[in-house]
């Protein structure tokens, strides 16, 4: 099931995962330190058993300007694995990756905030952590304040926020950035309802704009009024790619269980 | 357009240019240290000062009184070398375990990671100028008497010796990613290194069959540098210069290349 073919006057995908695996090792150390490691070397016997995993396996996916993609299926399918080799965070073991413009990637919410440092100066270490210019992210500031609605309280260092308080304030400065490609990790759960709410409407715009939004989600319900395509991934592999209506029939029919 | 995702790609010059590219995360990480550190404490740069001080002060009445090291105006040698050794001590301390202090950051976020190591050695650095800028008024006012037309050098010391803790810090740092043997390892080391790098004596004391080996280590021979600059007043010798700048780039470019080796699984690891 391709996903409808891309306008001839499209010029290039935004990302294209041609044929991408990703093998990770897992390492059962019978050394942990160089003193056993020298032992071990000496008498022969085996350094460390290192275990092969895929995490992905032969995955292609094109996902053209506009498209929101709905990554879906269990833990431990290699959903944030696409998302980090798409961010650039992880390199492939096998195959290419080719995107186009820049990527903001939302793995884990305020990575790079300090606790010591106030609100507002947190903005702006972490618009320098997704790669902005101090131009660039004074053109997006003002937005990201408005957008957070938090007032007074930037001036606080942040170890007094709430952590809800904290989620919405990374959140704010990764949606208002404008990349051409998002990426986000199951941080859509963030702030109360009424922000909730905004976030949505936010990134509807956003792909209605010519962004572009890979997103990993267990809120099904989140994933149909902002996606367009889902793609479910089970054990590495690509096992559908279609319309988000379809995409969450099957696999609702598959049993999985939904979290409240 | 079509760009590869990974800005970690390319070795060498295509990833400074990657670094600069994220100038404004260094100068954030750099404010970010010196603030935290700073911030509720009364007394703050004072602190980063009265420790080194008080060491120097203990090593003067030791190696003056005690044990007698042959050196005129002993404190203005040990004042023209010790920061710079402290220096050293507290960027590779700090590099080594960057990498694990930021792991959310390093599994969450493309960027070149050897900012980080830059940040630490940024902040200290920091420290150091307004550090030596006391030292020399000090060494001007109470040791020469005025200007010597050696601390025309100063500049290009301070550059050598970033690069330098850099050059030692991107490995040491990369290593402790994996193993965790550093942590043990490094005090002994930079211990052992007190010793073998003319900090409390000039390398001048080292027998000359030794001085050689002596030199391998490129601490020594910056150290060696501060004390003619500085404490002497006068011009090193070109060989030693030129010797240690050699070194510093050498040092460099295998840190770097070391560290590139591995910086692209430290997602996978830390």
């Amino acid at each position: 099931m391709p996903p409808a073919s891309p306008k001839l006057s499209d010029p290039a995908p935004r990302v294209e995962l041609q044929g991408v695996s990703k093998r990770f090792y897992f390492y059962e150390h019978r050394t942990s330190s160089l003193r056993e490691w020298f032992i071990r070397r000496v008498l022969r016997r085996p350094i460390h058993v290192r275990r092969a995993a895929f995490s992905l396996r032969g995955v292609n996916l094109r996902v053209e300007p506009g498209e929101a993609v709905a990554l879906l299926g269990h833990n431990g399918s290699g959903k944030s694995t696409v998302l980090r080799l798409v961010a650039g965070i992880y390199q492939p073991t096998a195959g290419t990756i080719r995107t186009s413009g820049r990527i903001t990637a939302v793995i884990e919410l305020g990575a790079g905030f300090h606790p010591e440092l106030t609100g507002a100066e947190n903005i702006r270490l972490y618009g320098a952590v997704l790669g902005l210019t101090r131009r660039e992210l004074a053109e997006h500031y003002e937005d990201i304040v408005e957008f957070a609605g938090m007032g007074d309280s930037l001036d606080t260092p942040l170890k007094y926020y709430s952590s809800g308080m904290e989620a919405r304030l990374a959140f704010s400065v990764a949606v208002c950035l404008q990349p051409a490609i998002l990426l986000l990790d199951e941080v859509l759960a963030v702030g109360d309802a009424e922000f909730r709410t905004r976030c949505l409407a936010r990134l509807c715009d956003f792909r209605e704009q010519g962004g572009t939004l890979l997103l990993v989600s267990h809120e099904l319900e989140q994933v149909r009024a902002l996606c367009t395509r889902g793609i479910w991934l089970r054990e590495g592999r690509v096992i559908m790619d279609a319309d988000i209506e379809t995409v969450l029939a099957a696999y609702r029919a598959a049993g999985v269980p939904e979290p409240a | 357009m079509v760009s590869a995702a990974v800005p970690r790609a390319a070795a060498g010059f295509p990833r400074l240019r990657q670094v600069w590219r994220y100038r404004e995360l260094l100068r954030g990480l750099v404010v970010r240290n010196l603030k935290v550190k700073y911030q509720r404490s009364l007394l703050g740069f004072v602190w980063t000062l009265v420790n080194p001080l008080l060491t120097v002060s203990i090593l003067v009445v030791v190696f003056s009184h005690v044990v007698r090291i042959q050196v005129p105006h002993y404190w203005a040698f040990l004042l023209s070398g010790y920061f710079v050794w402290n220096f050293m001590l507290q960027t590779l301390t700090t590099g080594t375990w960057i990498f694990s202090e930021h792991s959310r950051l390093t599994r969450s976020v493309a960027f070149p990671s050897e900012i980080l190591v830059f940040s630490a050695a940024g902040s200290r650095l920091i420290e150091f100028l307004a550090e030596i800028s006391l030292i020399l008024l000090a060494l001007i006012l109470l040791h020469h008497h005025g200007v010597p037309a050696s601390y025309a050098l100063v500049p290009v010391l301070i550059v050598l010796q970033v690069v330098l803790a850099v050059g030692l810090a991107l490995p040491i740092a990369t290593l402790s990613v994996f193993y965790y043997d550093m942590y043990h390892a490094l005090p002994i080391a930079l211990t052992s290194l007190f010793y073998l790098s003319p900090v409390f004596y000039p390398a001048s004391m080292v027998p000359e069959s030794l001085r050689t080996l002596y030199f391998l280590n490129p601490i020594a021979g910056l150290l060696t540098l501060y004390h003619e600059v500085l404490y002497a007043g006068r011009w090193p010798a070109p060989t030693l210069l030129l010797g240690t700048c050699a070194a510093t780039a050498l040092v460099w470019v295998l840190g770097y290349a070391i560290f590139h080796r591995y910086a692209a699984s430290f997602a996978e690891i830390v």
